[in-house]
């Protein structure tokens, strides 16, 4: 599968509706996409069945401040030193890369990485949506782990997190990428192509793809049936946001908090207020009280006009949205690897509630 | 037991708050429980306790949520408010939601006695209200100012109609005073409780507003108002028995004086010194007539307000069927200060009109004795008590001693012959009587009779006119215009 110039719009509304709030801004990740297709290079994409089950396929992404990315533009080799830098760690040559994590930039990126260093891209990424932190990848869930993981950062830096559990690389990671340019690229040791099926979440890009299709071809201010047709998820609620409140969540473990916040939502149609409880990602919908969705379904708020869907940081008071539950991989719904993204993974105290 | 009878008690009136869901006259509580956090999982008519703060929890929204389910009688909250999405939640599903920044932990235990001995309020109440009336006598204000400690509510004692006598109450109007029975009087935003105190007569109340949030505890302050009433009875018999005391004394001595030929004698000077009367100057006496209903001794007071608000300086007595008084001068008061004088009474009487069917007489200054002075203002006062057009208001400065002596045609011989003398007009249509009385009292001016009677001048000449026809008789003759006026005025009167 090649992506054209006519996918990227598709694969950006997609990959930011798998976000579910989080997963950083895919703007400029956006434009990195579109410069490399209209100068003609297309980057391709391999479903894994296509692929040697021998080839290396190394997971790449950004991880720290997406919104530091933004700012901070890349240099240009930041992917090419941390995928040298693990390749040299584990003595394996990358054949391939793969995302990280498909909601949000991340899902764009990997396939800027794979056109520049001139590899083929794998249809499948560690996340199935938009994660917060890295012990919450499928090879971590899977046991398979993180480590190594190779991490460059813009101002030049390159550091390599050897061993050690996905706990302490997660802290690892967040303590140099804190301490440096605010973000960083993340190259994790390849992965066979064969044992992706087992370790990641499969076709995330190809589904992210048509997502986006059916959800462009929705229009603008699409009726409620039609947005949910064309999602294949519910629409939790279609109103005005009446409250947004942003507060510092409980720490763990010595560490400060990420940002907690909730957003309530009136709906138009009956009333009914629906909060949603969010840190990086919308993680819980209450309608009325009652949870009606979380984690590991995905989440999202679209601008009720546009479509676009509306990360955590960007939602305020007063504007039109439709709130979105769109059914995760059955990868997380597997009771061995749901506890990893459940809304008790993230401090929250409510038992999961996923469509299905 | 109902959510806002324990919303009145004093500790949760002062510390909790009604944040959302407010909560309707009827919703029942059962018991209050305890909760750690908020996962509890309340049953109907429970109201759920938090005892630590959760602040923005969501949690909280779940709460709300179970308790819609169950029917429980809401949620008590301490520490910070939660996000407007919770009070908002709590308002959509009609869920109290209660704020306190207090100790949650001696709320419930508060709430827990009252609803395990719910009559232990009201016996706390009464006992305190008692302590602090209880031992000795003690003015309305101090027991205005007691209760609405206590109570916590605004207390008022109002008089017989309704008027404030101590403390302050906005809708005092409101009470029903022509019913002397306990009784309440619901409000807009509360209730009105009114305890009648009957006796001495006439009765005065005990009033207390309780706004909405105090409301459900009406019993508890009606039952402390019944007990006060006691105490303002005390002080009202106490002040009534000492007021009759000095009353009767003073009545007395005025009796004496008015009695009195030639000079006082040594005693008599000194029962009028102790009594803060001077008998040497100039004075000027006057009477206010009330009918024979009326307590002179408890409106005394009233009397005596009205005369310092127009800065009169003067003693009054209770005195037969009203009040005798007088101003006392240095020296011969000028005309100019005699009539500023009688403008002041006149003021007077016009404010005592309003509760007061009196008539007030003055008379003139006279020097050493009170007695002339003081015939002169009842003489004054009963001409007045026929006066409505003057306010039932007679200064004998400006009547004349003349019109004085119109008394005198008050006779059985002369009345009569004066209703005789004036038959012819009584047959005939028009107020002829009284536009003769008026043209003759105007001295013959056409222009002031019809001023005074309201009527335009022409219809007063052609009255006139008719008046000369019917009568036969020539108005511009002294002789005659005199038998007229006498026995217009005769008849009248």
């Amino acid at each position: 599968m090649r992506i054209t110039a006519a996918d990227v719009p598709a694969l950006e509304r997609g990959v930011a509706l798998l976000g579910s709030g989080g997963g950083g801004d895919t703007g400029t990740a956006a434009v990195l996409l579109r410069k490399l297709v209209e100068s003609g290079r297309e980057p391709r994409v391999h479903a894994i069945a296509d692929l040697d089950p021998t080839t290396p396929v190394v997971p790449v992404g950004v991880v720290g401040a997406t919104a530091a990315f933004t700012e901070k533009l890349p240099g240009g080799d930041e992917f090419a030193s941390a995928v040298a830098a693990i390749e040299r760690w584990t003595g394996s040559r990358a054949l391939a890369v793969m995302s990280i994590e498909i909601g949000g930039l991340n899902g764009l990126m990997s396939l800027v990485v794979a056109e520049e260093l001139g590899l083929p891209s794998a249809d499948a990424d560690l996340s199935g949506r938009g994660l917060t932190r890295l012990d919450q990848f499928s090879v971590a869930a899977t046991g398979r782990g993180i480590a190594p993981a190779a991490l460059a950062e813009p101002g030049g830096q390159v550091v390599v997190l050897g061993s050690g559990s996905d706990g302490e690389v997660e802290r690892g990671a967040r303590a140099f990428v804190a301490s440096s340019g605010g973000w960083a690229a993340l190259a994790l040791a390849p992965i066979p192509a064969g044992e992706l099926a087992e370790h990641a979440v499969l076709d995330t890009t190809s589904s992210a793809l048509s997502l986006g299709r059916r959800a462009l071809a929705a229009g603008e201010s699409p009726p409620r049936h039609v947005l949910e047709t064309a999602l294949g998820g519910g629409l939790l609620a279609r109103g005005r946001v009446l409250e947004v409140s942003r507060y510092v969540g409980p720490g763990q473990h010595g560490r400060p908090g990420f940002g907690r916040g909730s957003v309530t939502v009136a709906d138009h149609h009956d009333g009914a207020l629906l909060r949603l409880e969010m840190e990086n990602e919308y993680l819980l919908a209450l309608r009325d009280g009652r949870p009606v969705a979380s984690t590991p379904d995905v989440l999202s708020v679209l601008d009720h006009r546009t479509g676009v869907p509306v990360t955590c940081d960007a939602i305020r008071t007063g504007v039109e949205v439709d709130v979105v539950c769109l059914a995760i991989a059955p990868f997380w719904t597997d009771p061995r690897r749901l506890p990893m993204v459940r809304p008790r993974a993230y401090g929250i105290d409510c038992d999961p509630v996923v469509a299905r | 037991m109902i959510l806002r009878r324990v919303l009145a008690l004093p500790s949760w009136a002062d510390q909790v708050t009604v944040f959302a869901g407010e909560p309707g006259p009827d919703r029942p509580l059962r018991t209050v429980r305890a909760s750690l956090d908020a996962s509890a999982s309340p049953a109907r008519d429970e109201l759920v306790a938090l005892v630590r703060p959760v602040g923005p929890d969501w949690q909280v929204d779940a709460l709300l949520r179970r308790c819609a389910d169950v029917g429980a009688a809401g949620v008590l909250l301490p520490g910070p408010a939660p996000l407007s999405a919770s009070r908002l939640l709590a308002d959509r599903l009609s869920v109290p939601l209660l704020l306190t920044s207090a100790d949650p932990l001696e709320l419930i235990v508060d709430a827990r006695v009252l609803l395990a001995a719910p009559e232990v309020d009201r016996a706390d109440t009464v006992l305190s209200v008692h302590r602090a009336l209880g031992e000795r006598l003690r003015s309305p204000e101090e027991i205005v100012t007691s209760l609405r400690r206590l109570l916590r509510c605004p207390v008022a004692v109002l008089d017989e109609r309704g008027e404030v006598l101590a403390g302050e109450l906005a809708d005092a109007a409101r009470v029903r005073v022509t019913e002397p029975v306990p009784h309440r009087v619901e409000l807009a935003d509360g209730v009105l409780l009114a305890q009648p105190v009957v006796l001495p007569k006439p009765p005065v109340w005990l009033a207390a507003v309780l706004g909405r949030r105090a409301a459900p505890r009406a019993d508890v302050v009606a039952a402390a108002l019944s007990v006060a009433a006691g105490a303002v009875q005390r002080w009202l018999l106490a002040h009534r028995l000492e007021l009759e005391r000095d009353a009767r004394s003073r009545s007395a001595l005025l009796g004496d004086l008015l009695r009195l030929d030639g000079e006082p004698g040594a005693d008599l000077r000194r029962r009028a010194a102790d009594a803060g009367w001077r008998l040497g100057g100039w004075h000027v006496g006057m009477r206010i007539g009330v009918p024979s209903e009326v307590d002179t001794v408890a409106r005394a007071q009233e009397v005596v307000r009205a005369l310092r608000a127009e800065s009169v300086d003067a003693v009054v007595v209770e005195h037969g069927d009203g009040w005798t008084g007088w101003v006392t001068f240095d020296q011969e008061p000028t005309a100019e200060r005699v009539r500023a004088l009688s403008v002041r009474l006149r003021a007077v009487h016009r404010g005592l009109r309003r509760t007061l069917d009196s008539r007030l007489g003055v008379g003139r200054p006279h020097a050493d004795g009170l007695a002339a002075t003081v015939a002169e203002a009842t003489d004054a006062a009963r001409l007045a008590a026929t006066r409505p057009e003057t306010g039932y208001f007679l200064h004998v400065d400006q009547l004349g001693m003349a019109q004085l002596l119109l008394e005198w045609t008050r006779t059985d011989t002369f009345e009569p012959a004066a209703n005789a003398l004036l038959a012819p007009l009584h047959a005939a249509p028009g107020d002829l009587v009284r536009t003769l009385a008026a043209y003759l009292d105007a001295e013959s001016s056409l222009a002031e009779t019809a001023t005074v009677l309201g009527v335009h001048r022409n219809t007063v000449a052609a009255r006139i006119s008719r008046i000369e026809q019917l009568l036969g008789v020539d108005l511009s003759r002294p002789d005659e215009r005199l038998a007229l006026h006498l026995a217009a005025r005769a008849v009248i009167l």
